[in-house]
Formats: C-alpha cells, sequence, structure tokens
C-alpha cells in the first residue's frame, strides 16, 4: 500500500478493539512516517468536519463510532 | 456555550444527549491531540477518551468552572496519548496540560452542508460512492468490507476516498470554505 492510501486509511473512523476492550490503532498508522501522521490527523479532522455538516445530528463518523459502541 | 448543560441527562444514560454533547466536545478535544499526531493514532486515543467520558459522566464533578466533562475528556485523552508516547518509547516534549481551549469549531454546519452536497454531485461517480459509504458505514465498517460492497479492491477504494476528499476541499475552498488538511 502506498502512502496515499495509507493516509486514506488512518483517516477512516473505523478502529478495532483490543482483547482488553480498548479502541486500537489502526495497523496501517504504523507504516506511516511522523509527516505522513500529521497529514492523517489533518485529513481526518477535515472528515469529519465534513461528516457532520452532512449528518443531520451534526455528529462526525468519530461521534457516531463512539454511539455504536455504546448502543452495542 | 457551557457543555455540561448536557451532564445530567448524560449522567442519567440518555445517549443522545452525548451525542450533543459529542458534536460539540469532539473538535475540541481533537484539536488538544495535534501535537500528538506523530506519536500516537490520535483517533484511536480520541474514541477511547469519549468511551470513558460516557462510562465516568455519573461520578463527574462541577467545579464550577464549566464544562466539567469536557475538561475530564481533555485530560483523559493527554494522559492516554502520554501512556501510548511513554509505552512505544517515543521521546517528546510534553505538552503542559490538556488544551480544552482550543477554538471552538462547530461540526454542525448547515451552509456547509449545502455547500457539500453540491460538490458531491459533481464528484466522478467512483471516488463519490467510496465516499459516500465510508461517510454512511465508515464508524461501523471496515475499509474492507465497503470496497467488497462496492467491487472494488481495497487499494482502489482508499486511492478513490483520497481523490474524493480532496476533490470536496478544493470545491469548498473555491466556495470560500477553508477546512485544513489540503
Amino acid at each position: 500500500m502506498d502512502r496515499e492510501a495509507l493516509i486514506a486509511a488512518v483517516t477512516s473512523p473505523h478502529r478495532e478493539r483490543g482483547v482488553d476492550g480498548e479502541v486500537r490503532p489502526h495497523p496501517a498508522w504504523f507504516d506511516l512516517d511522523d509527516a505522513g501522521r500529521h497529514e492523517a490527523f489533518e485529513q481526518a479532522s477535515a472528515s469529519r468536519r465534513m461528516e457532520a455538516a452532512l449528518d443531520p445530528e451534526g455528529l462526525s463518523g468519530t461521534a457516531r463510532a463512539v454511539l455504536a459502541r455504546i448502543r452495542r | 456555550m457551557d457543555l455540561d448543560v448536557h451532564l445530567d441527562a448524560i449522567a442519567h444514560g440518555d445517549d443522545r444527549a452525548f451525542a450533543r454533547w459529542m458534536a460539540a466536545a469532539e473538535p475540541r478535544v481533537r484539536a488538544g491531540l495535534r501535537s500528538f499526531a506523530a506519536d500516537v493514532d490520535t483517533e484511536a486515543v480520541l474514541q477511547e477518551a469519549l468511551l470513558r467520558a460516557w462510562q465516568v459522566a455519573p461520578r463527574v464533578q462541577r467545579d464550577g468552572r464549566g464544562d466539567s466533562l469536557l475538561r475530564y475528556t481533555a485530560r483523559t485523552a493527554h494522559n492516554l496519548a502520554i501512556d501510548e508516547v511513554r509505552r512505544r518509547g517515543r521521546t517528546r516534549a510534553l505538552e503542559p496540560d490538556e488544551d480544552v481551549a482550543a477554538p471552538e469549531v462547530p461540526l454542525s454546519d448547515p451552509a456547509l452542508g449545502a455547500q457539500l452536497r453540491g460538490c458531491l454531485d459533481a464528484l466522478p461517480d467512483q471516488p463519490r460512492r467510496a465516499v459516500l459509504a465510508r461517510w454512511e458505514q465508515g464508524p461501523v465498517e471496515h475499509d474492507r468490507a465497503l470496497a467488497e460492497r462496492l467491487g472494488m479492491q481495497l487499494n482502489t477504494f482508499l486511492k478513490n476516498i483520497g481523490r474524493a476528499r480532496k476533490a470536496l476541499q478544493d470545491c469548498l475552498e473555491r466556495a470560500g470554505v477553508a477546512l485544513g488538511g489540503a
């Protein structure tokens, strides 16, 4: 997977949980260098704002992922 | 606005009140993690901190300063990030404290939503399908599953996500809306 695809992968709000129940880092995040990680942060922030702008309740993908955990 | 207006309802298990609180709190907690972006997966840290906020809300005490749950969550996110930095043996200058004073960026923005819908309509088919699938099911499904449903290879799906995000931001910027992260 090239750098562009790795960054796009990390911008997903989907995260697995570990055996201890904690939210796990995205595997692609480990394959990025520091500059790529900063870029992924900025792109994820922009994506969250766009998601929230289109959501009837103003919720981003992050908030919806957390709600899904709570309601499970 | 003091986000503690939602605290009593959240403490009584009202997940819709928690959703309203998150809509305002999330960007501020995320902004406080910016300096950790190279050290930890901030999305994972942020979600863990928000989940803990939900769990601890019934025990959060108001201290008269306002935004009690927000400050708890920002502090939790900061501490989780520091723990992860130490666990990985990374070296970094520790930030002084959580950054709840970060500029408040409202996530809910009807004008942005209307502009964005126009930009979405102008996207080529494949990037539009990819980004809509990510926005609709991305919080609960792995990209691999979304790509399969669309009949795309994972790498193609991710390329389309990147193309869509860039095209949408360019479209918004032409309309005078800057989101950052170009």
